[in-house]
């Protein structure tokens, strides 16, 4: 199939409702956080509800743990379920990562060892999700900080085979592989370089913050210069992809978060042809439709 | 090693219990496996922590940082996120506040109730809101039989102590007042309008045992009859419907219903 492009988005953050319910702000679509909506109503809904009438959205999970040893939450499936219904996202995503074990929730996203057995744990898990949804999914990449004595094989590979295996679509986080590149000691262009074209479905930018000689992926300060440099080397090898700056500490004025936004249009245009970033919002289709 | 182990393993060093984990992580000249395991052992105390400074925002400014920071310490070793939103993770703060050396200053357990109960009614599930004008379209021969649902979002609540009065002056920024133990115990009603702004007021005994009964699912002639605790029987009908009415117009309550006499 044709990837949907759809443009230049942000991440939803309730510091922002209401200069976005004020005065419609020109930006071509929102990623919300799943889980800061998958509450019963009030607010959080309300508020949803009507920034969604007017920007297409789509969903971004952090709680799915599908890399867990532990049963698939079938419960939080549910959840997320109902809420798809009610917000029609154009896909929903979550990390390649586990949150929680023994039933307790780590509430971080945290990495897994590079291996055989690991990725066939994940391609069945991804296809639970995914039946169960009835849709296909996008599995991000993760920053990290720890390699694991029985990691058989890079990142990028782990990352290309899981998306051919459980045919789900990759988040591609330009910024995670900065991060990880720096801290694991290989050339971020290498992976992306790794990647299979056809599976990346959209990119995430933000920022971080040094530790010494390790990068922390904080998405507290903006996206940096070589950051911005990876992504349109991104650019280049995927050709039009749906890019959106996260943001969830040290929040600035929408404004400021547009103009950084912004910026990631520029790159894009000056990258890619017109032609290439047309913008065909199409979300992609249930499974088994034609 | 097996995933299901090696995430044991990484659990228990998050957790502080053990540190079997680094023996399979690599280590670099610039940092060890510990230093490396310790940034993700840093990150998950700072999380659970920066969740509950958020939801318990006027314990916090009551206790102090250094005393609300050993309460975290304890509550994040005791009570283990079992929840897949940090949303719900404070939901045991009352729980711990009952335990020693806590219990000393018994108002922090009804501060920590008094803050889950907005979380709570911030989020309820939505509901309608029944009008005083509905009411008035019930035919009167069939009042005994009217049935409450009242919103979602409303919750009773008992104190001892003078405890929303401190909670109202932290709200404001101002020095709350001295501990007082109340005579007996106050009931609050908190619930979420229309506007979808959380409001609270004080409850006299006569109308906690109301709006309880109501909750529970009594009809009016039950409610009336729980009112006979308070009023003569002339006085019951007229309380019982200027507080029904009082409740509508404060949009208490979600749907107005008539269930069949049971006798």
């Amino acid at each position: 199939m044709t990837r949907p492009f759809l443009g230049f988005g942000l991440g939803l953050r309730t510091d922002h409702y209401q200069h976005i319910i004020e005065n419609k702000p020109q930006v071509d679509w929102f990623e919300i956080i799943s889980e800061n909506y998958m509450v019963e109503g009030g607010k959080p809904l309300a508020n949803l509800d009507k920034i969604r009438a007017d920007y297409p959205m789509v969903m971004h999970g952090v709680s799915m743990s599908i890399g867990s040893t532990d049963p698939i939450n079938k419960k939080y499936l549910a959840k997320l379920k109902t809420l798809m219904q009610r917000v029609e996202p154009k896909w929903f995503s979550d990390h390649l990562c586990w949150t929680s074990v023994d039933h307790i929730n780590s509430h971080d996203l945290l990495p897994l060892p590079y291996n055989e057995a690991t990725i066939q744990h994940l391609v069945d898990r991804i296809q639970q999700v995914q039946d169960y949804m009835g849709r296909q999914m996008l599995i991000e990449n993760l920053s990290s900080y720890v390699t694991y004595d029985n990691s058989e094989m890079s990142e990028w590979e782990f990352v290309n085979e899981i998306a051919r295996r459980a045919d789900c679509y990759l988040l591609l986080d330009i910024n995670n592989i900065f991060v990880s590149a720096n801290n694991h000691h290989f050339a971020p262009e290498e992976y992306v370089d790794g990647i299979d074209v056809d599976r990346v479905m959209q990119f995430h930018l933000a920022g971080h913050s040094y530790s010494g000689d390790m990068i922390i992926d904080t998405h507290d300060h903006a996206v940096c210069d070589p950051v911005w440099q990876l992504y349109e080397y991104a650019l280049k090898r995927f050709g039009a992809v749906s890019t959106m700056i996260e943001r969830d500490d040290n929040i600035p004025e929408f404004p400021e978060l547009r103009e950084e936004l912004a910026i990631a249009e520029k790159i894009a245009q000056q990258t890619l042809t017109k032609e290439q970033l047309v913008i065909s919002d199409d979300a992609l289709p249930m499974k088994g439709a034609a | 090693m097996e995933l299901k182990q090696l995430q044991h393993q990484f659990m228990a060093y998050l957790l502080g219990q053990k540190k079997d984990i680094v023996n399979n992580i690599q280590s670099t000249p610039m940092r060890s496996a510990e230093g490396r395991m310790d940034i993700y052992a840093n990150a998950y105390r700072m999380r659970l922590k920066e969740a509950m400074t958020t939801d318990f925002e006027k314990l916090h400014t009551y206790l102090g940082d250094e005393q609300f920071d050993m309460l975290m310490d304890r509550y994040i070793d005791v009570y283990p996120s079992h929840t897949t939103s940090l949303r719900y993770f404070g939901n045991h703060v009352p729980e711990l506040l009952e335990k020693p050396p806590f219990d000393e200053i018994p108002v922090l357990k009804e501060l920590a109730i008094i803050e889950r109960a907005f979380a709570n009614s911030f989020d309820a599930k939505d509901a309608q809101f029944a009008s005083v004008a509905q009411l008035a379209e019930v035919e009167p021969s069939l009042w005994a039989y009217l049935q409450l649902k009242l919103q979602n979002s409303l919750q009773i609540l008992p104190f001892s102590y003078n405890t929303f009065a401190i909670w109202k002056a932290l709200s404001d920024e101002a020095t709350p007042p001295d501990v007082e133990k109340k005579a007996e115990d106050s009931l609050w009603v908190l619930w979420r309008k229309s506007d979808l702004i959380s409001h609270y007021r004080p409850l006299s005994a006569a109308e906690a045992a109301a709006l309880i009964a109501a909750q529970q699912g009594e009809t009016f002639a039950e409610i009336c009859e729980r009112l006979l605790d308070f009023f003569s029987e002339e006085e019951t009908p007229v309380q019982a419907v200027t507080m029904l009415q009082s409740w509508l117009q404060e949009e208490m309550v979600a749907e107005l219903a008539v269930v069949e006499a049971s006798d």
